[in-house]
């Protein structure tokens, strides 16, 4: 507000490359955050968890909140019914169990491959190196779904079909994944550390286990969350795949749970809401690093 | 050279597993045990665990290992599925909706005349049991069940309405489709609320399995645009949605199952599979429901057949559950424990079922009005199309309830979308 | 094959006497970057590559997994593009797409542009819960919010009519569906986006932000002058991702009208090219026709991967 800065700022913004002088932070008004600001935020985060918050108020109010006008707001005290019949009408735990299975082997085994991928994209020379990584990073704009009719004939060539390996091991290649670990790999394994191992004889494989990978091995942990998540939350694979209701990941016991003949929606919104569960415990505890995870990984992208 | 063809081979190695393995599924050892472990997949709904538990008790030392797949349609697109490449069960439900697109195929299944279904296929009302027979004479199924079909009404609200409450009145009332649209103006005028709960299932289902050809010639033509038949039941429906009578709440939409217990509606469809739906939707109307013959009296919805896949590993055995299970006795059995109606001829006929009835439904004669509709229902030829016709139809006049097409134009909608769907 | 055999032969060099042979003949060393990128390319070769080339293929066929498979060559094609549902579902994904990405983009724009004031108090707790909705699945989302939009007894029609106004089936017109779906695509995606942009405008020097309001510069015109240019990169990314995202959409509709089976609607008003790829080839098993509307989804993502690279280097060109 002050005339001198007026009179500098308006170019300083124009150009872009000159820098303004930086007023003492206390002083400045961008210290100062409007209470404006907090009610969008507050708003937009009672819009992010009301969803959550409803599949618990449904599920948890018995059978007449679900037709009841006004809807109802607040929880009631039938979860765990719901809960037990949820467990009763699928093989919930099983379907639990499964998704844990398969998401933990997917995040584990593939954030491993694709961080070797990252290394060798980002820290070895060979030739058709840029070839192939423009190929991965073509894979990742061509949805895999568009070709489920002959994935599936494959899965079923290889008598997979109504097996976890079908989800698997077609999980385990992620484009995104290598494009992921090879910017954290160029960014933060420094080609120095790499020069020294290899004068004192390393090989590769000693360089990736004992240089690159304890160095990334927290953008590896990210991934993982991503992955983890990502499979959890899969919905189109597996139900093409998984016939046997022993075998459901957790997502197609909701489909079923939802497809009863009549349907009993707090039992479908109980379903939800376990079904959403476990995640939000984990992210309860690991939420932080995905957010700056997920924020590193846009900076670097 | 060496280097990029180490990845060709490996890839080209993985590829070829993935090819051979198409032609190599399959096949396998069967046994010829008729006590081996029996895989058996069935839908969610119909009480398979019954017949089950029923069976070992039957048959001691004989194991069954039942899956409740999913609902008609998902169970028959897993087996599909299964039988595209995949592990087969031993033994497999099939809903009559499902079956000709399966019967097309036939070498899929063990014809059951191989392990003498052909002595116990005519034990089997015609018309089931034909459902289930391919055009080289091979039997693929035998009837489990078969969709026999009610009225259920709320006497509660029609005795408000002025209208009789007793179920022998109410079908002479109802004996033919425009009585039954003259019966829902007089409700609907007397209470202001829809009689009917929808056009498409409560209406159209009915009308359209009154017919003589239905959407194929006898010899297997498809004839569903021209056949006046079809149209005229099309019409009814149509007619009916005109009158205003309809609440216009498709079946299995959200508000179904409240509207059974609201009185959102007095009339729906109750093909006798259905009943404990109503039951568990609508447990406060105890009592006050009834069940009488539809309009125009025959009808059938819904009904299975029950398979041996091709490549399953004890078809003896599963042939022995076949046997135990869907004799007479044992559909009659399973009808008063679950509600799936029998398609044996001798228990559609038999006392037990002429005489079942259920508090629930103010004691109507249940069994009797379900055997009468089989009894009556007319046969058909039903081709692979038959069902994609027939939710082409359908959902039209979910659409026109829902304002999405006029009344005028429904019948050409729906012709349209059943040609796309059929895709000629 | 001579890949495992090439890993194995390194972890026996472990062994220290063996490093000088090691030096002199690095042919391990110079495969080892191979063996690395294997894995991942063997798989995309099986289960990707393979699949989108075979769907070509399978399309020129009237393919039953259970029957016949007959060569008809592009009559699958020339079938599809005089199906009305082809194009009622592709009008539908077009629909979806527009509804769900550009409200959606501004949003996360605006929000981002909130969180990134310099004071803002409980910054790590507003981050988190706006990705909460990311670690909620598809069919989660879906179930619950067809309850929240329900004709009868939805929270959306409740408010609604607190309005006086009449309530809608959002389910029964193509472009109600549409917003019901667009809801739930928005609300699984907006944290996220916000985290992207956030992460886009803490790269920037926060002086010029700090500058531009000392200067008097209004919340609008930093958002505008500031926040906007210096994102674009960024919002192009978003944007790609968010179309393709958009070309998937397949669980929503399937489960959000769960009666209608794989139409999303008796009149189709929500089906999405996903679900009819996903209705013709394993509702119907009609794997020719299915693959066929395959093969016409890649085209779509080739096109629309161009558009985005040109107007892409357009908007750089233009800076």
């Amino acid at each position: 507000m002050s005339d001198v800065i007026d009179e500098v700022i308006p170019q300083s913004l124009a150009d872009r490359g000159v820098k303004p002088a930086r007023p003492p932070k206390r002083r400045s008004k961008g210290g100062r955050v409007s209470r404006r600001v907090y009610v969008f935020l507050a708003l937009a985060v009672v819009v992010s968890v009301f969803p959550l918050y409803y599949m618990f108020v449904i599920a948890s109010a018995g059978a007449t909140a679900v037709t009841s006008i006004p809807p109802r707001m607040y929880p009631g005290t039938q979860f765990f019914d719901v809960a037990a019949k949820v467990f009763d009408t699928v093989p919930f735990f099983a379907s639990l169990m499964n998704s844990v299975f398969v998401s933990l082997t997917i995040a584990v085994v593939s954030a491993i491959m694709c961080a070797m991928a990252g290394f060798a994209f980002a820290k070895l020379q060979f030739p058709g190196r840029n070839l192939l990584f423009l190929i991965v990073l073509l894979t990742m704009t061509v949805p895999a779904q568009l070709s489920v009719i002959p994935q599936y004939l494959i899965v079923s060539g290889l008598d997979w079909v109504d097996t976890l390996q079908a989800i698997i091991v077609p999980g385990l290649a992620s484009a995104f994944g290598i494009f992921w670990m090879r910017q954290h790999m160029a960014t933060t394994v420094s080609d120095e550390l790499i020069q020294s191992a290899r004068i004192d004889g390393a090989n590769s494989w000693q360089m990736f286990w004992a240089i690159a990978f304890p160095v990334v091995r927290p953008a590896a942990f990210v991934l993982g969350l991503i992955t983890f998540t990502g499979v959890w939350n899969d919905f189109m694979w597996p139900f093409i795949v998984l016939k046997s209701p022993e075998l459901f990941t957790v997502q197609i016991a909701l489909k079923q749970l939802q497809a009863n003949r009549t349907i009993d929606v707090a039992l479908a919104m109980g379903g939800s809401f376990l079904a959403t569960l476990p995640l939000l415990i984990v992210f309860f505890f690991v939420g932080r690093r995905m957010v700056s995870g997920i924020m590193d990984g846009a900076f670097k992208g | 050279m060496k280097r990029s063809s180490t990845a060709i081979i490996a890839t080209a190695a993985a590829l070829a597993v993935a090819l051979t393995g198409c032609s190599s599924s399959g096949g396998g050892a069967t046994s010829a045990d008729p006590n081996a472990e029996v895989s058996f997949w069935s839908f969610t709904g119909i009480n398979a665990k019954d017949s089950v538990n029923e069976y070992a008790k039957k048959v001691p030392g004989a194991k069954v290992k039942l899956t409740e797949v999913g609902s008609t349609t998902e169970t028959a697109t897993a087996l599909t599925a299964a039988l595209a490449g995949g592990k087969v069960p031993d033994l497999v439900m099939i809903q009559n909706d499902d079956l000709p697109k399966f019967v097309e195929n036939s070498s899929n299944f063990i014809d059951l005349r191989t392990l003498g279904g052909d002595n116990i296929a005519h034990d089997y009302l015609g018309w089931a049991a034909g459902a289930a027979t391919a055009t080289d004479g091979s039997i693929i199924g035998i009837p489990t069940d078969v969709g026999g079909l009610g009225f259920a009404y709320r006497a509660d609200l029609f005795e408000k309405a002025g209208l009789p409450t007793k179920p022998d009145e109410v079908a002479a009332m109802w004996k033919d489709w425009p009585s039954f649209i003259a019966m829902g103006r007089k409700y609907t005028a007397a209470t202001g609320k829809p009689f009917v709960d929808n056009i498409e299932t409560s209406v159209f289902f009915s009308t359209v399995n009154q017919v003589s050809e239905k959407y194929y010639s006898p010899d297997g033509k498809l004839v569903y645009d021209t056949n006046p038949q079809v149209k005229d039941a099309f019409d009814v429906a149509v007619k009916t949605h005109d009158a205003g009578i309809s609440a216009g709440i498709a079946a299995w939409s959200s508000g179904w199952a409240p509207g059974r217990a609201n009185g959102a509606f007095a009339v729906t469809v109750a093909p006798s599979w259905m009943l404990k739906g109503i039951k568990t939707d609508a447990p406060n109307t105890a009592g006050k429901w009834r069940i009488a013959s539809v309009p125009g009296v025959g009808g059938n919805w819904g009904g299975s057949v029950i398979a041996i896949p091709a490549r399953a590993e004890h078809p003896e055995a599963a042939w022995q559950y076949i046997k135990t299970m869907m004799s007479a006795e044992g559909q009659t059995d399973h009808f008063t424990q679950s509600g799936t109606f029998p398609a044996a001829t001798s228990a559609v006929a038999s006392q037990s079922v002429l005489d079942y009835t259920d508090p629930f439904f103010g004691d109507s004669k249940i069994g009797k009005v379900m055997a009468t509709s089989v009894q009556k229902f007319p046969s058909f030829y039903n081709g692979p199309d038959t069902t994609p016709i027939n939710g082409a139809l359908l959902n039209t006049l979910v659409q026109l309830e829902a304002g999405g097409v006029t009344s005028d134009k429904a019948w050409a909608t729906a012709l349209h979308s059943a040609k796309q769907a059929i895709g000629g | 094959m001579s890949t495992a055999t090439a890993t194995l032969s390194r972890k026996q060099r472990k062994d220290p006497v063996q490093k000088a042979t090691r030096i002199r003949n690095p042919l391990s060393e110079r495969i080892a970057p191979y063996a690395y990128v294997a894995p991942f390319f063997i798989i995309f070769l099986v289960f990707g590559l393979f699949p989108l080339i075979f769907t070509f293929y399978v399309s020129l066929f009237d393919w039953n997994p259970i029957g016949k498979q007959t060569f008809v060559g592009l009559r699958n094609f020339e079938q599809l593009f005089a199906d009305g549902r082809f194009w009622n579902a592709l009008l539908n994904t077009f629909g979806i797409f527009l509804i769900s990405t550009i409200p959606q983009l501004l949003l996360a724009l605006f929000l981002a542009h909130l969180l990134n004031h310099a004071r803002l108090r409980w910054a790590n707790f507003f981050r988190m819960a706006l990705l909460v909705p990311y670690i909620t699945s598809v069919a989660a989302t879906a179930i619950v919010f067809a309850q929240i939009f329900d004709k009868n007894f939805g929270f959306i029609n409740w408010v609604l009519g607190l309005f006086g106004l009449p309530s809608v089936n959002f389910l029964a017109s193509n472009f109600g569906s549409w917003i019901l779906i667009s809801a739930m695509v928005m609300w699984r995606w907006f944290g996220y986006n916000t985290l992207l942009y956030l992460a886009g405008l803490q790269s920037m020097p926060r002086e010029m932000f700090e500058a531009a309001s000392v200067d008097g510069a209004s919340s609008w015109q930093q958002f505008r002058h500031l926040t906007i240019p210096s994102l674009r990169p960024i919002i192009v990314f978003s944007v790609i991702m968010s179309t393709i995202g958009g070309l998937q959409i397949f669980t929503e509709p399937l489960l959000v009208a769960p009666e209608s089976g794989l139409t999303c609607g008796a009149g189709r008003q929500c089906q999405t090219l996903s679900l009819f790829l996903y209705e013709q080839g394993f509702g119907l098993f009609k794997f020719g026709y299915g693959s066929a509307i395959g093969v016409v989804l890649f085209v779509i993502v080739v096109l629309v991967s161009l558009l985005n690279f040109f107007l892409s280097t357009r908007t750089r060109k233009a800076r």
